[in-house]
């Protein structure tokens, strides 16, 4: 610390060195990063698109069985 | 491999080894210290015996992180030397007889060897004399040292101002602010790196928190605002740097992760 432009009256009021000021401030810390729990939807989406699926491919195939089978009886 | 794409690998390692490494230990492997200079300052032209004296001189301080010029000037009545740090005046001296020790001293040796064993930092209290005033520091820094999980990495050195022996080392220390030598209060600098000491705490300052903040720098991660904005002054010393201990605060941060936050 420079005090070459500084002045105090009393030695309580002489002002703190610099490197105290920043550790006091926390300026020398590096913040750790916080970690926040995010709300996890991906199982709920996984269940809901792999049983879309299942009921497309369920239909679909019924379709294709039924008119396959309507044309082998006609 | 392509050559750019190693050398670009290895400097990411480096970078990436920097940034976990201790404020102590980083300035203590990369730390240069900055320069002092030391003027002879004379009115006439030197005479063969003076050549010579100051030939041995600058010979004698030539290992140290000191600059030795001289320089003419008519004004003044008798030669004499001044010593600066950077571009402040620490010192003068009227004769080459009082610069005998001023580059080194048993106690500076000491520092030295506790920091390139790897010691984390030496806390240097530097005492009044007056017993009422020196306590109650002293009394603060032993009990931060006694809890403090780096307390056996931590070597505390006294020192009285007034001592004859180690009389340069105590205006080196006492020139690190422009005020200290007309402070009478105990101080206590934490000296660490290539034997760079922070602007000490001092009197009622030399407090549990304040100590124990001094503490927290010394272990703190090296970021680049630290490196950037390094606090301290260098403390004019001869010795050699090179190869120094592995920092014993690791082993400790190692066991111990939580103390590295």
């Amino acid at each position: 610390m420079q005090t070459d432009t500084l002045t105090y009256d009393s030695l309580n009021e002489r002002p703190l060195p610099k490197w105290l000021i920043d550790q006091k401030t926390g300026y020398t810390c590096i913040e750790p990063e916080k970690l926040v729990m995010k709300e996890d939807h991906s199982l709920k989406i996984s269940f809901f698109v792999t049983g879309i699926f299942i009921i497309l491919l369920v239909v679909l195939l019924t379709f294709f069985i039924n008119r396959k089978h309507k044309n082998q009886v006609s | 491999m392509n050559r750019k794409y190693f050398a670009l690998i290895l400097l990411a390692g480096l970078i990436s080894m920097a940034c976990t490494t201790r404020v102590s230990e980083w300035i203590l492997l990369n730390g240069l210290p900055s320069q002092y200079t030391l003027v002879y300052f004379h009115n006439k032209p030197l005479s063969e015996s003076i050549k010579n004296q100051n030939q041995k001189l600058a010979e004698r301080i030539s290992t140290a992180n000191i600059n030795f010029r001289t320089v003419k000037r008519q004004e003044i009545a008798k030669p004499y030397y001044e010593l600066y740090y950077k571009d402040r005046f620490f010192s003068k001296y009227m004769t080459n007889e009082e610069l005998k020790g001023l580059t080194s001293s048993p106690l500076r040796k000491k520092i030295a060897a506790e920091l390139m064993a790897g010691k984390l930092c030496v806390m240097l209290y530097l005492k009044t004399d007056n017993d009422d005033k020196d306590e109650k520091g002293l009394n603060a820094l032993h009990n931060v040292i006694a809890s403090s999980p780096f307390g056996n990495i931590i070597t505390v050195v006294e020192l009285s101002r007034n001592s004859k022996d180690e009389h340069h080392f105590a205006s080196l220390l006492l020139n690190i602010e422009d005020d200290l030598v007309d402070i009478q209060e105990p101080m206590l600098f934490g000296v660490f790196g290539r034997f760079k000491a922070l602007e000490p705490l001092l009197g009622k300052g030399i407090s549990e928190e304040n100590i124990n903040l001094m503490l927290d720098y010394f272990t703190a991660e090296c970021s680049c605002l630290i490196k950037d904005n390094l606090p301290g002054t260098d403390i004019l010393f001869t010795d050699n740097w090179e190869n120094p201990q592995t920092a014993l605060v690791n082993k400790i941060i190692d066991d111990n992760p939580m103390l590295g936050y």
